[in-house]
């Protein structure tokens, strides 16, 4: 790249980073090393950002993120997690709705091992 | 010069969709209408058919489907992850909750405030913006603790010259300021930076039943752990 393309690049960099071209030179083929990187980046934390905002709207119904999907993927419903984000944040009804058909496809683990503390109930 | 290609390819397909509807079998599995008008075309104009941009939807769907892709001029909320804007979070909107912590145990009364301070409850939650609200604590010299960590636990400090770690137990750190026992709980459980130290303004510890913020009407902290009441 000849100079007045890496100043164009640069604009908006710290210090001597915008006007300096030795130092441009390092710091803007750096920012294209990350751009590449997180272009990678971005798909997973997008990700992790739909299953956090899932988890907090299931859990305000008393569900949690991991049974809430178990019960989903029983009931073959293919909605993927961006969609199902914008659902719990946009469509509070409709969310409420999913989250009853997944718990009564997956109420969860704990209401089956329940009955089994019978023997020790005796110290409690 | 896209324009004029769009709006001639929309033409035709108002002209030759009703005709064609019942002989030609080939229907597209998306838009449900024939292709044969599009056969006659090259190929550039059938691949912009199925290229559906922001701008160029009302194009390219048919007259009879446009009721079911409504509001096609605002910014599109199914397809771009909702980002929170300035009028998401203006902080005189925001909640107020108030906890009283005698008898609760330290960390998971910490870790609950936390929580809500950062507003990972919401399903608006972002991890770069404020969506957290206000919680007060008042009766903060009450809170109780587990086994023998009244008198175990260590507060250290450094005040950054050489020899100058000052250490001092639960106990002593009670009675001198009750209420940094709270604050220093809870502010290892906010994330460090900038955005976690104006977190951190928004928790108000008080020793005793009174606090200022009648006026804010804070509502009862919703506490969903079982165990933070200390079992006698």
């Amino acid at each position: 790249m000849n100079k007045k393309e890496v100043f164009k690049l640069a604009k908006g960099f710290r210090g001597r980073a915008k006007n300096c071209i030795r130092i441009a030179r390092e710091r803007v083929e750096k920012a294209l090393q990350y751009s590449y990187r997180d272009r990678r980046n971005k798909k997973r934390d997008m990700r992790s950002l739909w299953i956090q905002r899932i988890n907090a709207g299931t859990r305000q119904h008393g569900v949690n993120y991991g049974n809430f999907m178990h019960g989903l993927m029983k009931e073959n419903i293919q909605l993927n997690r961006k969609v199902l984000s914008e659902i719990s944040m946009h469509e509070p009804y409709s969310f409420k709705a999913l989250v009853d058909v997944s718990h009564s496809a997956f109420p969860g683990n704990k209401a089956a091992a329940a009955p089994k503390k019978e023997g020790l109930a005796v110290l409690l | 010069m896209a324009m004029a290609l769009t709006t001639s390819s929309s033409l035709f397909i108002s002209k030759y969709s009703p005709s064609s509807s019942s002989p030609s079998p080939r229907t597209t599995p998306f838009l449900g209408f024939s292709l044969s008008a599009s056969t006659n075309k090259p190929s550039l104009q059938s691949n912009r058919l199925f290229y559906i941009c922001c701008q160029d939807k009302s194009s390219a769907i048919p007259a009879e489907q446009q009721w079911m892709f409504d509001d096609l001029t605002g910014p599109d909320v199914w397809n771009k992850t909702w980002y929170p804007k300035a009028k998401d979070h203006i902080p005189t909107s925001k909640t107020w909750y108030i906890v009283d912590a005698s008898d609760k145990i330290l960390g998971r009364l910490a870790s609950t405030i936390a929580i809500h301070i950062r507003g990972k409850n919401l399903a608006t939650y972002t991890p770069s913006v404020d969506m957290g609200a206000h919680v007060i604590v008042v009766n903060a010299e009450k809170v109780a603790i587990s086994g023998k960590k009244r008198t175990q636990k260590l507060y250290r400090r450094h005040s950054g010259t050489p020899g100058g770690m000052k250490v001092e137990t639960f106990d002593q750190l009670q009675k001198r300021i009750p209420e940094r026992i709270i604050e220093h709980a809870v502010r290892g459980m906010l994330p460090k930076g900038r955005l976690g130290r104006s977190l951190f303004t928004h928790l108000k510890v008080y020793t005793g039943p009174d606090h200022p913020h009648e006026a804010q009407q804070p509502k009862e902290l919703p506490i969903r752990d079982k165990r933070i009441t200390k079992q006698t």
